[in-house]
């Protein structure tokens, strides 16, 4: 010890850095490179991440366990408590929904009927993903840092969940499958500052990209700790935006199927409009997995025509196979869709450009008849 | 009478690794806001500070730092390294401190893991960015340092005692 001290103490020339300060110098520089490195997403790195997500998520879900215990305890506890009031408060309430009920069910028949005389394109949940097919699993880790917003749910790669995967709860969306390994997944959450989402307002079908800040609000006295809502960007046509309008994926991009919902529209004091998350309403603990592939990557789907490459061969030809429409064919039995029904479409959309007249012996071929999904959508 | 005993060095000092530990471990679970960081404190720069005053030359506190770092990394799934450098630098500025101070007291303590604190949000603020981009905030992360150094006298016979003996660099 005396020896010790007299190392540190000692000045000058003689004087020696401790071994333990130059071990944590070296570590120090060693873990800035390793930070540096990883901003390539080395596949090393990733596995790494990968593997130690599975046994992280395996030691949270035992871990939570007693946690998630005791509160189903206490829930059971509470509710004995105030049983007999409880029920008598949802028999009213109940009461009072058998009445909402029948005027829903004749609005929403009133609706549909509608939507038929306008040929309106279902609005479904989820357009394009395999709904169906859905992987439940169960939030074992929260990052909870002050960095990232990610989730690790336990389900991986062996439960059928890939990358790009969309993660909802009953509230709405809650973000998307980042990185997967053979039993968990990692989720980033929709107010991570890396995410971006196409979203539009629902009745207003205005879009916008909602981007994650991942950061708190200054007011800790109304919203202690709790996460600042993402705010709208490159919002189209703004002023049709209305305050509590629901906010759901517009699809568009590709990086997520379009209708789920994402929760509702808030307008802030400086002009800026943010999204109040459904999500977030309560706790996340269950999570559905929907299977979406959207977009695939370039790598993934190699281009099958091995013709010259365009500056190979004449311009004009070029740029004529790969624009040119294909010839009309001749009305054949399998395109019954009358001409008429054709301009009662074009009809139906009201368009502030005149609807070009064809001429009523050709019928467009069954390649150019525009999608279920877009048709007679004013918007669009 | 025994009860009321002061325990020992040991055991405080068991129950700041303990601390240090959970304060890694506790924000990951899904259990709430309230276990998010922030609120919660990052303890472990409380034992970074009380180790580095305390532990004069071993190896012991900074490979346990780096440990401890790596698992908050993994369990934040951030990048590799990036709590490991916070917790290091605030071993590394904590021993630049334990030798500046000559007598110790708590006000002089507070001050120096303050300071060391603001350092390592500087650190987060040059670092981050290079493993998360650079629209990462460092916001967060300041709020549970300042958290963390407001609280820092409640905690702080866990991780160090104020008296000049232990001290490496102090005057007898």
């Amino acid at each position: 010890m005396a020896r010790r001290r007299s190392g540190v103490r000692r000045a000058g020339a003689g004087r020696r850095i401790p071994p333990g300060v130059v071990l944590g110098i070296v570590l120090a520089i060693g873990a800035v490179i390793l930070v540096a490195v990883q901003s390539n997403n080395r596949p090393a790195t990733e596995a790494a991440q990968q593997a130690g997500d599975g046994a992280a998520g395996a030691a949270g879900q035992v871990a939570t366990r007693p946690a998630r215990a005791s509160g189903d305890f206490f829930a059971r506890l509470g509710g004995m408590w105030s049983a007999t009031s409880r029920i008598e408060e949802l028999e009213n309430e109940n009461r009072e929904l058998q009445a909402w009920r029948e005027l829903a069910e004749r609005l929403a028949e009133r609706n549909a009927r509608y939507e038929a005389l306008l040929r309106m394109p279902v609005d479904s949940f989820g357009e394009g993903a395999d709904v169906e097919n859905s992987i439940a699993a169960q939030l074992v880790l929260d990052s909870g840092g002050p960095f990232t917003r990610t989730l690790v749910a336990n389900a991986g790669s062996d439960h059928g969940v890939r990358v790009g995967y969309i993660a909802v709860n009953e509230n709405g969306l809650i973000g998307r499958v980042v990185s997967v390994g053979r039993r968990s997944a990692r989720v980033l959450m929709l107010d991570d500052y890396n995410s971006r989402i196409p979203v539009m307002g629902e009745a207003s079908r205005v879009r916008a990209v909602m981007a994650g800040q991942a950061t708190r609000p200054p007011d800790l006295y109304t919203h202690p700790f709790q996460m600042q809502a993402p705010r709208l960007d490159f919002i189209v046509g703004a002023q049709s935006l209305r305050e509590g309008e629901r906010i759901v994926t517009s699809g568009d991009g590709g990086l997520y199927p379009r209708g789920i919902p994402v929760g509702v529209a808030r307008s802030s004091g400086d002009g800026q409009w943010r999204v109040a998350l459904a999500a977030s309403q309560r706790p996340i603990d269950f999570v559905r997995i929907l299977p979406f592939v959207g977009v695939e990557r370039p790598e993934d789907a190699p281009v099958s025509d091995a013709g010259p490459p365009l500056a190979s061969s004449s311009s004009v030809s070029a740029v004529g196979r790969e624009t040119l429409p294909p010839p009309p064919t001749a009305p054949s039995a399998e395109a019954p869709r009358p001409r008429r029904v054709a301009s009662q479409d074009a009809a139906a959309t009201p368009t502030n450009s005149p609807a070009p007249a064809a001429p009523p012996a050709v019928t467009p071929p069954p390649a150019e008849a525009p999608a279920p999904s877009q048709a007679g959508t004013p918007q669009e | 009478m025994n009860a009321l005993r002061v325990p020992s060095r040991g055991v405080l000092r068991a129950w700041g690794f303990a601390f240090a530990v959970l304060s890694v471990i506790l924000p990951a679970l899904p259990l709430g806001p309230v276990f998010a960081q922030p609120p919660l404190p990052l303890a472990v720069l409380w034992a970074a500070y009380g180790w580095a005053a305390e532990d004069e030359s071993g190896w012991r506190a900074p490979i346990t730092l780096a440990v401890l770092g790596l698992l908050h990394d993994q369990l934040a799934g951030g990048p590799y390294g990036l709590f490991v450098v916070l917790y290091l630098s605030a071993y590394l500025v904590g021993r630049i401190a334990a030798q500046a101070m000559s007598a110790p007291n708590l006000v002089s303590l507070w001050g120096g893991f303050i300071v060391t604190a603001l350092i390592t949000v500087g650190i987060a603020y040059l670092v981050a960015p290079l493993g998360l981009g650079r629209n990462v905030s460092v916001a967060p992360y300041a709020e549970a340092a300042i958290i963390t150094a407001i609280m820092f006298p409640l905690v702080r016979p866990l991780y160090m005692s104020a008296s000049a003996s232990l001290r490496p660099g102090a005057r007898r």
